[in-house]
């Protein structure tokens, strides 16, 4: 596949051109944050932040904050009773520039559920699908771990090529661009770049290697699913493990591979719109029926299902190679964790749950 | 249902029938003809009820594959999606995403005898069942219905459940919680009731549904009976809102009530994780 | 005897009595402190174990207060901390008799923020995560990363609150370690709030649309908050009313925080956990310090000072002494 050269100077003018075929989202730095923000075409070129690992994941990006699926319009000119429903027309194909491998693996835990696999595909999420389809995600090589990363206990690394189109890695004055997919090579010709010279490819090689060799060795969480299952019972082990927890969303939020969503409904006169927007498993309200009972009452029964879901129930449901225990529906981002007012360790719980000492854990 | 899972069809409400001071059923029709007529569901299933601009909530189906003219929903005023639904009126328009969710396997039953176990609102789902079996009586041993509520009016579908003690091929026994002046009929909680009628297991199914209490209770009559784990049915009923196992929130470990049920055996509740 | 030593011995000694006491242990790196809930006697050896020391104990234990309602709880706070507690009692919200306070003299806690701000400039190091190692020595934090080090002034990534706090010591305690600190010579100028008053209508909505545009609805604002207690019941998610759009909205998302800010004003102590648990570092707090700069002005008036006070927007005077509202 096509490996391109790009100087910095140049990048933020080939991002506002891809600007005008693709919805583009980039890294930005906002207060003490790095966050995605829209490329837009018309205002100055910016430089990306490419220094800091984003603190929110890309997510946003194939799954919105919020969105309409349906507008509805309630009553015929008449005055009569009518329903009128409007599916909402396929959004732009979306671009994100500069993601971390883990975010885009995180989009692999998305992929199978709204594709349907809970009913063998008869309900598939179009939505979300044709998102993923035309997305395109050009993933930035990693520099360094932080303390929170933990992307190759679950498969991952800093140069993990899963999911992406195009795996980007910085040089000094610039970047190579290597394109992994037809999409990824469709968006990397352009008269901007310049076929990577063979020691630019040379540099990005070893720039990875030294990436892959800074992250302290993997804990082995083999066998997570089935001591997550043995721990559900344990009250006291959820209890110690969310005694800090606030309930509170951050995790989720920021999480690439937290999915769970809410319906509501907002109308103004008789028009309207079906919006889904993101919802935490680790609210109270999210499994509160109207008869008044709450199966996850307790916050350590919701954090139990946070983490269960990530590292038992998923993997059980999305079996991967025979022998081995399922797709972990988590990136190892450490986003939960850093993000986390009690600093709650995700990693401490998984490990706890095994057994083993949490080893480079720090 | 069409290509978009989130997409309801619009229907129209035929009837609304007051069952009890906070029981309301709607017989609906699909305004398209066409996909009223090709509308396939069985009992147990369930369905997603939208009053636009109010939002969402899930229901039992509770008329029977066996009656096509209408899809009907009972629903317990309760919270704001219901509070707005008992307002609807005939005529007026609502959403339909349906069916949804599994069924009781009642080819299974065939040759059994049946006894049916409901509390309140519980008897939406039963209602399909027994309606079916009732239109299919020969396939079907003895058939009881014990039905309970809190006082006579709080039990629904009375007209038809007249005509039901009326027929000669199944027995009805109704209880309510507290005495009241002229109730011919048992007083007591339901599982009290059940362990006064005492069914045999001998060749019988049990399918109980109601409020979490009395299907607890219910359970350990049935147990106390001699019910095999696998002798009984119930269904559960979990916040939902996508109904289509993808928003991620009735799970129960890594079963979705939404589409690995709502009709679950007490033999797989008991394999399942604890956290109903 | 060092300060920590002094704590933990009046923890072991509270420890019996209680359910468990409160306090903050090593978190996942040397920067971050977790809450830590002790109720053995070995859990006390991971009081403040991290190389901060007090100095990241950053967490207002007084929050896990209302959910633990019923049990004896040890609590070791700082100074504004205890305001909490002392807001907490005032409201009948906990029982102070359930509670047993131990207090210190806070010498001030790092803001994460500040610090990923100063961090920033720093284009190896980046982020408080990438730290390698920490060594706070006197007035100076050094940090390790990238297998450099660099050194920060203690006050340069001291959290905003710290300096200005008129109350380090804990304003109630049962036990209190060390001797008070003085701080009758410090004042709050709210120079934060007048700066921002400094900038036109236009440029401060600007500022908050440019804040808040980055806002998740993850709610740590709000649960972080000791004084929140709409729980289940919260205007962000009310349907009926529903004052809130679920729609991405800024403009929303600004109302949900002046909604919070309207419900602490008069209640709020300035304890800035809204602040440092938004992950995305929203500037919330700078509101609720308006607020209650209002009511300082007002009513003379800070809250979680005086457990048998009324705060003056839980109750009201016929004649309000500044609210002049018969001289129009």
């Amino acid at each position: 596949m096509d490996a391109k050269f790009i100087s910095r100077g140049q990048l933020p003018e080939w991002l506002r051109s891809l600007a005008a075929r693709f919805a583009v989202l980039a890294p930005a730095r906002a207060g003490s944050s790095v966050i995605y923000r829209p490329v837009d075409p018309e205002a100055p070129p910016r430089q990306p932040e490419l220094a800091v690992k984003p603190t929110e994941s890309a997510k946003r990006a194939l799954f919105p904050l919020s969105e309409a699926l349906l507008t509805f319009v309630k009553n015929q000119p008449d005055g009569k009773p009518g329903l009128e429903l409007r599916e909402t027309p396929p959004p732009r194909p979306c671009l994100v520039f500069g993601l971390p491998s883990c975010d885009a693996r995180g989009f692999l835990v998305f992929d199978p559920v709204y594709a349907g696999s809970g009913t063998a595909g008869k309900f598939q999420d179009n939505y979300y699908l044709r998102r993923r389809e035309q997305a395109v995600l050009i993933v930035k090589t990693c520099p360094r771990p932080l303390s929170t990363c933990f992307c190759n206990w679950v498969g991952g690394g800093p140069a993990s090529t899963e999911g992406a189109d195009v795996l980007a890695t910085e040089l000094k004055d610039g970047l190579v661009l290597e394109a992994l997919t037809g999409k990824g090579a469709r968006v990397l010709d352009s008269a901007l770049l310049r076929p990577a010279a063979d020691e630019q490819l040379t540099a990005a090689a070893q720039s990875r290697a030294a990436s892959e060799a800074a992250m302290p060795p993997p804990v082995d969480i083999s066998g997570c699913a089935r001591a997550l299952r043995g721990k559900f019972d344990s009250a006291g082990f959820w209890q110690g493990h969310s005694a800090g927890c606030l309930s509170c969303g951050a995790c989720t939020c920021l999480c690439p591979t937290c999915y769970c969503f809410d319906l509501s409904d907002e109308e103004r006169g008789s028009r309207g719109v079906r919006l889904r927007s993101w919802d935490s498993c680790m609210l109270p309200l999210f499994t509160q029926e109207t008869g008044g009972h709450n199966p996850r009452a307790a916050k350590a029964a919701r954090l139990r299902n946070r983490i269960s879901h990530k590292f038992s129930f998923y993997p059980d449901l999305h079996p991967s190679l025979p022998g081995q225990d399922g797709h972990i529906a988590c990136c190892g981002c450490g986003r939960c964790i850093r993000s986390c007012p009690s600093a709650v360790d995700i990693r401490r719980i998984v490990t706890e749950a095994l057994g083993t000492a949490a080893e480079g854990a720090e | 249902m069409p290509n978009n899972p989130y997409l309801p069809q619009v229907a129209t409400v035929l009837e609304v029938i007051a069952e009890t001071p906070d029981i309301k059923s709607f017989r609906l029709r699909l305004d398209d003809e066409a996909a009223h007529a090709a509308l396939r569901f069985e009992p147990g299933q369930a369905g997603q009820l939208s009053l636009f601009g109010a939002g969402e909530a899930t229901f039992a189906i509770s008329s029977p594959p066996s009656r096509k003219e209408y899809l009907q929903f009972s629903v317990l005023r309760a919270g704001e999606v219901t509070t707005a639904l008992h307002g609807l009126m005939p005529g007026d328009k609502v959403g339909v995403r349906a069916p949804l969710g599994n069924h009781f396997p009642y080819d299974d039953m065939k040759g059994k005898d049946i006894i049916l176990v409901g509390g309140g609102i519980g008897m939406a789902p039963l209602r399909p069942l027994l309606l079916f079996m009732l239109d299919n009586r020969d396939d079907y041993g003895k058939i009881s219905l014990l039905y309970g509520a809190r006082s006579p009016g709080d039990l629904a579908y009375m007209g038809e459940i007249r005509e039901w003690m009326a027929r000669g091929d199944l027995s009805v026994t109704l209880t309510i919680d507290r005495e009241v002046p002229e109730w011919p009929h048992e007083v007591g909680l339901v599982p009290q009731a059940l362990d006064k009628l005492s069914p045999s297991p001998a060749n019988a199914v049990a399918i109980t549904c109601g409020p979490p209490g009395m299907i607890k209770y219910v359970l350990q009559t049935l147990k106390k009976l001699k019910f095999a784990d696998g002798q009984i049915y119930t269904t559960l009923e979990k916040r939902m809102k996508c109904g289509v196992g993808i928003c991620g929130r009735c799970n129960i470990g890594d079963k979705y009530v939404c589409i690995d049920g709502p009709v679950f055996t007490q033999a797989q509740l008991t394999g399942m994780l604890n956290e109903l | 005897m060092a300060l920590r030593e002094q704590l933990k011995k009046m923890i072991l000694e509270v420890l019996p009595g209680v359910d468990c006491v409160i306090g903050w242990g090593a978190g996942y790196d040397a920067l971050h402190a977790a809450p830590l809930f002790m109720r053995a006697p070995e859990d006390v050896e991971r009081f403040l174990s991290g190389p901060l020391g007090a100095f990241g104990a950053v967490q207002n234990p007084a929050l896990f207060l209302p959910e633990l309602a019923g049990k004896k709880i040890g609590l070791v706070v700082k100074g504004c901390d205890s305001r909490s507690v002392v807001q907490l009692a005032a409201e009948n919200l906990i029982k102070r008799e359930e509670v047993v306070i131990i207090g210190f003299p806070c010498e001030g806690v790092i803001d994460l923020h500040k610090l990923r701000n100063k961090l920033a400039a720093h284009f190896v190091v980046n982020e408080p995560g990438g730290v390698t190692a920490v060594n706070l020595a006197g007035d100076h934090l050094a940090l390790t990363a990238g297998g450099q080090e660099y050194t920060f002034k203690r006050d340069e990534i001291m959290a905003d609150k710290c300096p200005r706090c008129r109350e380090p010591n804990a304003v109630i305690s049962d036990c209190f370690a060390g001797i008070e600190r003085r701080a009758d010579n410090i004042a709050d100028d709210y120079e934060d709030i007048a700066a921002l008053e400094r900038m036109s209508l236009e440029d401060r909505f600007r500022f908050w649309e440019q804040e808040m545009s980055r806002c998740v609805r993850c709610y740590a604002c709000r649960n972080a908050c000791p004084l929140c207690v709409c729980r289940d019941h919260c205007a962000g998610a009310s349907r009926d009313p529903h004052w809130l759009t679920q729609a991405d909205s800024t403009r929303d998302k600004f109302m949900f925080q002046l909604i919070h800010t309207l419900h602490l004003a008069g209640r709020c102590t300035g304890c800035g956990e809204c602040q440092r648990a938004c992950p995305l570092g929203i500037p919330v707090l700078l509101l609720k310090r308006s607020l209650g700069r209002a009511v300082e002005e007002m009513f003379d008036y800070r809250a979680g000072l005086d457990t048998e006070a009324k705060p003056p927007l839980l109750t009201f005077r016929v004649e309000e002494r500044k609210i002049k509202e018969r001289e129009w």
